[in-house]
Parts: C-alpha cells; sequence; structure tokens
C-alpha cells in the first residue's frame, strides 16, 4: 500500500494505519502508525486497555489486523503464513506471564526453537543455550524446570529463549508486571543490559524509572491511539498534552 | 462384600447347584506330559488382548487425528471429523459391530478377527478424539503464543509444546477409555470371534459350568482392567510436571 520498503534500512518496523477490533465491538487499535529506528528503545506506557499489549501481538501476528500495513525488515505481515514465519523468526517476544514451556527444562527450553527452526543439533543449541542463560545469570538452573523457578528468574529464561533466535528485534509485553517487587530489579538489569549493547526494543512498561533511563522514544496511548509520542528526555521534561502529564503525575 | 458373597452362597444352596470348582483348571490350561497346553479360556484371553491392543492403538491414533482435524483451521476437516465423532457416539457399539461384519466386511472382504479391531477402534477412537480435543484445549493459549512467536510451525508447536503437555492431562480419562474398550471387546463374541467371552459361553454351553465359568471370566477380565490402570499410574507419576 505504503512504499516504505525503500526505507526499512533505518527502521525495522513501520506500522501505517492500523486498525483493530475485537469480536464485540472494542476498538483496540484505531489508524494507529509509528515507526521503529534500528537500535532504539521505543518504550509505550498508557493506561490499562490503551491498546499497548495489542499493539505489540499485532508487530508478530499474533493477533491480525484489519487494515493498514505492517512491514518488519522490510516483509509485509499478511496473510502469507511464510511471511509470518520468516517475522515471528525475527521478532523475540516476552510475555507478561513468561509462558515458558513447564514440561521442558530451562536448557530445552532455550534450545527448542534453535533446533526446530534453525535445525541446529541439540550440542550446537546447548552451546549458545548456555552462553546466553550465563547472561542473564541463571546457568546454574540450565537443568530445573521453570516451575522449580521464582518469576524473575523465569522471565530472565524467557528473555533467553527469546535471543536464542537472535532476533532483531526484541518486544516486551509488561515484562515485569507479575513479578514481586523484589525480582523486578534483575529483569530490568538484564533489559537495560541488552538496550546497551544495542539491540532494538520496543517495550510496553510500567516502569517509569527504567522508560526514562534506557527509551529514546516514548509513546503514550490511550483508546488504541497515539496521544502523545516524543524523545524520551522531552517527553519526561516536557510533556505536551494535558492528558500525558496527569497520566505522569498519578505514576511518577 | 460378605454380604454379597453370602447371598450367593445361599441362593446356589437354595437352587442345589453343583459346584465344580475343580472342572476350572484345565479350562484355562493342563500339562500333558510335562508339556504346557493353554485350555480354551487362556486362548480366548490371547484373541481378547490382541483384540484389545491394536484396537487401543487404532484408537489412539484416530482418535489424536480426530482432534487435530477438529481443532484445523480448515472447515471441511472440523466438519469431517464432527460428522464421525457424532454419528460413532449416536450409534450403539453393538450396531456397529454387526453393520461392519454384516455389511461392510462381505463388501470388502474382511475376516472376523479384522472386523471386530476395526469395528472396535473406530467406536472407542470417537471418544478418545473427545478426549485429546479437551486436552489440547485445556493447554493455556500463552503456550501457543508463546511457540509462535518463537516461529515454531504448527506442527512443531503440536509436536514439541502442546501435545507432550496434553497427553499428561488425558492419561486419566483416556486409561479409562482403554478400559471401556477392553470390556467392549466382548461384544465381538456375537461375531463369533473366539475371544475370552465367547470362549466362556462355549464351555458353559458344553459343561453347563455357568457358575464358575463366569465368575472365572469376570475374574480374569478384572485382572487385565485393574493391571492397565496400575500400569497407567505408575506412567502418570513418571511423567509428572512441576507447575
Amino acid at each position: 500500500m505504503l512504499k516504505h520498503h525503500d526505507i526499512s534500512g533505518d527502521f525495522i518496523a513501520e506500522v501505517n494505519q492500523i486498525n483493530k477490533t475485537f469480536p464485540g465491538g472494542f476498538r483496540a487499535l484505531v489508524d494507529f502508525s509509528t515507526r521503529v529506528e534500528r537500535g532504539s528503545v521505543l518504550v509505550i506506557i498508557g493506561p490499562s486497555g490503551s491498546g499497548k499489549s495489542t499493539f505489540l501481538r499485532c508487530l508478530n501476528g499474533l493477533e491480525e489486523i484489519e487494515s493498514g500495513s505492517i512491514i518488519i525488515d522490510g516483509i509485509e505481515l499478511n496473510d502469507n503464513p511464510k511471511n509470518r514465519l520468516t517475522v515471528r523468526r525475527q521478532v523475540g517476544m516476552v510475555f507478561q506471564l513468561f509462558n515458558l514451556f513447564p514440561h521442558l527444562t530451562v536448557i530445552e527450553n532455550v534450545n527448542l526453537a534453535q533446533r526446530c527452526v534453525r535445525k541446529k543439533t541439540k550440542v550446537a543449541a546447548s552451546e549458545r543455550s548456555e552462553t546466553l542463560l550465563r547472561k542473564v545469570g541463571i546457568l546454574d538452573k540450565a537443568n530445573s524446570y521453570p516451575g522449580q523457578l521464582s518469576g524473575g528468574q523465569q522471565q530472565r529464561v524467557a528473555i533467553a529463549r527469546a535471543l536464542a533466535m537472535r532476533p532483531k528485534l526484541m518486544m516486551f509485553d509488561e515484562a515485569t508486571s507479575a513479578l514481586d517487587p523484589e525480582m523486578i530489579g534483575e529483569v530490568l538489569e538484564v533489559m537495560r543490559d541488552l538496550a546497551a549493547e544495542g539491540m532494538t526494543m520496543i517495550c510496553v512498561t510500567h516502569e517509569m524509572g527504567f522508560a526514562r533511563e534506557v527509551s529514546d522514544h516514548v509513546i503514550f496511548m490511550e483508546n488504541g491511539a497515539i496521544v502523545e509520542e516524543n524523545t524520551a528526555e522531552s517527553f519526561f521534561a516536557n510533556p505536551q498534552k494535558e492528558r500525558t502529564k496527569y497520566f505522569l503525575s498519578q505514576i511518577l | 462384600m460378605g454380604a454379597v458373597v453370602w447371598l450367593l452362597a445361599r441362593g446356589t444352596e437354595r437352587l442345589g447347584y453343583n459346584w465344580q470348582w475343580y472342572q476350572v483348571p484345565k479350562t484355562l490350561f493342563q500339562f500333558e506330559n510335562g508339556r504346557f497346553i493353554p485350555g480354551p479360556l487362556l486362548l480366548g484371553l490371547m484373541v481378547t488382548l490382541r483384540i484389545t491392543a491394536w484396537s487401543l492403538i487404532l484408537a489412539t491414533i484416530i482418535g489424536l487425528v480426530t482432534a487435530l482435524l477438529r481443532l484445523s483451521d480448515s472447515f471441511i476437516a472440523r466438519m469431517v471429523a464432527r460428522g464421525y465423532v457424532e454419528t460413532i457416539r449416536n450409534i450403539p457399539l453393538l450396531v456397529i459391530i454387526f453393520f461392519f461384519y454384516f455389511v461392510m466386511a462381505p463388501i470388502l472382504d474382511l475376516g472376523r478377527f479384522f472386523t471386530a479391531v476395526l469395528a472396535l477402534s473406530l467406536f472407542e477412537g470417537a471418544y478418545a478424539s473427545e478426549i485429546f480435543r479437551a486436552g489440547i484445549v485445556s493447554i493455556h493459549r500463552g503456550q501457543w503464543e508463546a511457540a509462535h512467536s518463537l516461529g515454531l510451525t504448527v506442527f512443531d508447536t503440536y509436536r514439541w509444546v502442546i501435545l507432550p503437555q496434553a497427553i499428561r492431562r488425558v492419561l486419566p480419562p483416556l486409561t479409562s477409555q482403554g478400559i471401556s474398550l477392553i470390556k467392549d471387546s466382548a461384544l465381538v463374541s456375537t461375531i463369533a470371534v473366539y475371544e475370552l467371552t465367547m470362549q466362556g459361553r462355549s464351555i458353559i454351553a458344553e459343561t453347563f459350568l455357568t457358575f464358575e465359568i463366569w465368575f472365572t471370566v469376570a475374574a480374569i477380565y478384572l485382572v487385565i482392567t485393574v493391571t492397565l490402570s496400575f500400569i497407567v499410574y505408575f506412567m502418570e507419576n513418571r511423567f509428572k510436571v512441576v507447575d
């Protein structure tokens, strides 16, 4: 539809005028457009039900859009199942409720996609998995089952699992919202490290301190649309809209 | 239990029933010149075991495939699976057995044993498919989403993520279905497959040992089903998942 393919060298994700209505008539996304620059961190904030999670889920095809277009790394997400698989393999996702595979050990969780999708041998997959588990500080639990870990540990495994596919874009859907307060820090630290390494990230979060610290770009949304979009410094230092000011005053 | 035994004892006494338990062992097995010779009941048991083993395997495959078809994106596949389950579930097993024996078998030139296995597998498969479907649907949506987001295909997602978890959950109801299958296999005696029940009937026809033989046959069924329950019980413990 729109010829943004040309500039996808700069933008890893281009979202043009997407709409999503859930059965029952709830409009989760209304003419939503944005672009994500390679190597940048985009933080999306907003009240519950504003469409933040739905937006992330549309980006890797977990939800289908009704109109508009989504282009990830030059590939348009459409009805073509092959495109959808290709996109999903380049976009890592971390969920609020971890969604680890409970019947597999930690290292098997991280190995699975490498073996199924990348067709790696067990040895090769385990090697990469061990590197990643060391990176998120949980290598000593490699042979435990997810049910034996704390929430923070599970979420770090989930991050390692997503990273195993060498994604070009990582999405975090309220990755710390289901955690006990003292475990939030360990997960945010891993995310901070990722951002510092130059990983392109989209984070839906309620952690304003983290948002302010790592984000390049902030979107505040409500009712499926963007209320305010700005660079991180301007957004937090000098919000333009009344709605944004009110929201920030309530949660900061 | 004691009351039942007492009632039986009294009842048979009043009937003047002549117990001949000593006749029973030779219906099971005999030793001739030191060689073990299985009796008719043991031969029948072997046929029952063969029928149920084949039917269990086939019913599981049919059940799983039907469940997957019913959950697939294809409208036609869903309708075919639905049609099969609804048809089979609403026809008595005996009618299905007769239908296969008197209608399908002559047309397709099927033997009795194969007809019996086919009828039983198709019948139990319909129930098994509902059990599998319930198990698959019970797996949290997040598991699908996590697998999708990693770029796994639908096949890989089923193979490595959904089915291993679903099968653990459906093992208990699937065992009940397996026990039903073993018991239902007695019905194929109606098409003269010489399995346990049929052998029992023919021994009684010759010897009039009605009570002894039916007690023995019932006990043998009990031993098979209880054994199956125990095997599954140990399997369940073996595959337990920490949630």
